[in-house]
């Protein structure tokens, strides 16, 4: 294992009571420290489910996941979060009465800096601290406003890993390119991220993919080459976020257009 | 133990629920009734409010009328406190509030070194026309177990007046407590009614009746009840509500949290409708804490027993 591998997940695969057969089967890929690594994959891939099994929610029945070189395959989701992992969920939990200050500041391990970071992380997610310290993180947020602060809870932290799996869903897409700026702060303040998402704008951050296909990785590799199998697993012959790509420097969309010429379609 | 002495620890008990001491103070000039056992030791009374209090064998009369138009911003204190370790408290309150008033009444029972001490209410409410009506009760029964309390009350409340309850007992122990509110709420009046209760141990049990009569058109209510139960401690909750008169609206949501062996919670919403117009519906929920905010809490790096602790503190 190389040393700048943060975390590593070593043939995972996790089998369902209910449907008795493996969800995912034979997951593995590393993620570089300070890097941003997606998940991609089509709904009900199982992006998820590799999610919450890196956090200890899910146990494999077989596999190994490593993280700073060390196997926490048997650690407890308290345990992970201890060695610096965390999880912004994709359905963030409600809880009656909670303040969204007690939730930002509950994974402050230094209780003299709780005030300072759950208003910097306010601030970074673009909620006014004033008005949303004062809020509870019951049923009356919104979907978008939960999410937010659920972002914020992850950038208060400060682990060394953090999974957001589908952040951006249930948020207006409007802000997507704040959102941009939302993953650069993460970043800038040392985190690595792994970013779980089914869609392509989001994913084109990220250094390297993994995809997700059935449960399966169809293939590890840079974004850009990640999303060319991707569009052609699906289908699709064009990428909808035009603007967006267009700020790559090769656009995805004259890929295929090239190979469809080709005829490799 | 000097009087003083006496009613600085029952105030001690107020500042666990966050209410401000200097409230209740003597020296505080809000109208307020204050007992020592069963002995009255402050009345105060203010413009547009009586109170009246009797002491009888075993405790007190008391009658609060607030009269007609009164609008009260400060909250009426009623303060029955016992510092003693064993004996019988029964308060029987009369309480009217004349159409178009509207008060708070907080009540703080108080009973910090109980061992083998019994509280037994039973009260009257009236509430008139237009008013509105926000009785607060908050207990604290110390920490051994040793309060068994009783209280009962039935409320009537007017034509298009809000009645609000709110009962709290979720600071130190419950020992055994019984409560039984009946509230009769007649034509466009709206009712809300909250308890909650924290059963620590094997020692604290406790039953709550909270029950809703929509007896006049357009009534509305809700009845929202939420306990946990830890340690072996035993809680137990019916949630009643009946739509008797056209157009009638009510709801009854309990949600319970047991944890540990031996813990106990039941909750039994029962809802009548006589009808056809009525719409009364109810949710409820039993078990132990919801996983997805365990997980949510632990991958923050709180362990079972911290996030257990940290979601039945801020839901009661
Ligand atoms: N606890 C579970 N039991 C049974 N099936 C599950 C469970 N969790 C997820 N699945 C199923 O596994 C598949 C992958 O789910 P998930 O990881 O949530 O997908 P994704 O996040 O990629 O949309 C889906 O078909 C889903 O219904
Ligand atoms: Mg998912």
């Amino acid at each position: 294992m190389s040393s700048d591998v943060l975390l590593s997940v070593k043939d995972i695969s996790i089998f369902s009571e209910d449907r008795q057969c493996n969800i995912v089967d034979t997951i593995s890929f590393d993620v570089i420290e300070g890097s941003i690594h997606s998940i991609i994959g089509p709904n009900g891939a199982g992006k998820s489910t590799i999610g919450y099994a890196i956090m200890g929610i899910y146990h494999p029945c077989s596999g190994k996941i490593f993280f700073e070189g060390e196997n926490i395959s048997d650690l407890t989701i308290t345990e992970r979060a201890k060695r610096g992992i965390t999880l912004a969920w994709q359905t963030p939990a409600r809880f009656d009465g909670l303040s969204v200050y007690d939730y930002i500041g509950v994974g402050v391990k230094d209780k003299n800096l709780i005030e300072q970071r759950v208003t910097e992380a306010l601030e970074i997610v673009n909620l006014n601290p004033d008005i949303y310290l004062k809020r509870k993180v019951d049923a009356n947020l919104s979907g978008g406003e939960r999410k937010r602060i659920e972002l914020a809870s992850v950038i208060a932290m400060r682990p060394k890993l953090v999974i957001l799996d589908e952040a951006e869903a249930g948020m207006d897409l409007i802000v997507l390119e704040s959102f941009m700026d939302i993953f650069n702060k993460i970043k800038e303040l040392r985190m690595t991220i792994l970013i779980i998402t089914h869609r392509e704008d989001i994913g084109m951050v990220s250094d390297n993919s993994t995809l997700i296909w059935d449960g399966k990785v169809l293939a590890n590799g840079s974004f850009r080459d990640i999303m060319v199998l991707y569009c052609q697993k699906a289908g699709l012959k064009k990428i909808c976020s035009r603007t967006l790509f267009n700020q790559f420097d090769e656009s995805v969309d004259k890929i295929i257009e090239e190979e469809t010429r080709e005829n490799k379609i | 133990m000097s009087e003083r002495s006496d009613s600085s620890e029952i105030l001690n008990s107020l500042e666990k629920y966050d209410l401000d001491i200097s409230d209740y103070l003597p020296s505080h000039s809000g109208p307020k009734l204050v007992l020592n056992f069963n002995k009255i030791t402050t009345v105060s009374e203010v413009e547009g409010i009586i109170l009246k209090g009797r002491e009888i064998e075993n405790g007190i009369i008391a009658d609060i009328v607030i009269k007609e138009g009164t609008v009260f911003e400060d909250p009426i204190h009623l303060c029955f406190g016992v510092n003693k370790e064993t004996g019988l408290q029964e308060i029987f309150p009369r309480i009217i509030a004349e159409d178009n008033s509207s008060v708070t009444l907080q009540a703080h029972c108080s009973f910090p070194n109980a061992k083998n001490l019994t509280h037994k209410m039973f009260g009257h409410i009236y509430v008139g026309k237009n008013c509105k009506f926000v009785y607060n009760e908050t207990h604290y029964h110390g920490e051994q177990n040793g309060a068994t309390v009783a209280p009962v009350s039935y409320v009537y409340v007017g034509e298009n007046s809000y009645f609000e309850n709110n009962f709290f007992l979720t600071q130190g122990t419950i020992g055994r407590m019984k409560i039984q509110i009946d509230i009769y709420a007649f034509k466009d009046s709206r009712i809300n009614s909250n308890v909650k209760a924290f059963g620590k141990n094997s020692l604290d049990s406790i039953r709550v009746r909270d029950a809703v009569f929509l007896e006049g058109e357009n009534a509305r209510s809700i009845i929202k009840m939420k306990a946990a139960a830890i340690g072996g401690g035993e809680v137990m909750m019916f949630g009643i509500t009946e739509g008797n008169a056209a157009n009638t609206t009510g709801h009854v949501d309990c949600t319970e949290i047991v944890k540990d062996r031996g813990s106990r919670c039941r909750a039994i919403p029962l809802i009548r409708a006589t009808d056809e117009s009525c719409h009364i519906t109810h949710e409820a929920s039993l078990g132990k804490v919801d996983s997805a905010q365990l997980n949510a809490l632990m991958a923050r790096g709180l362990d079972e027993d911290e996030a257990t602790d940290l979601i039945i503190k801020n839901m009661l």
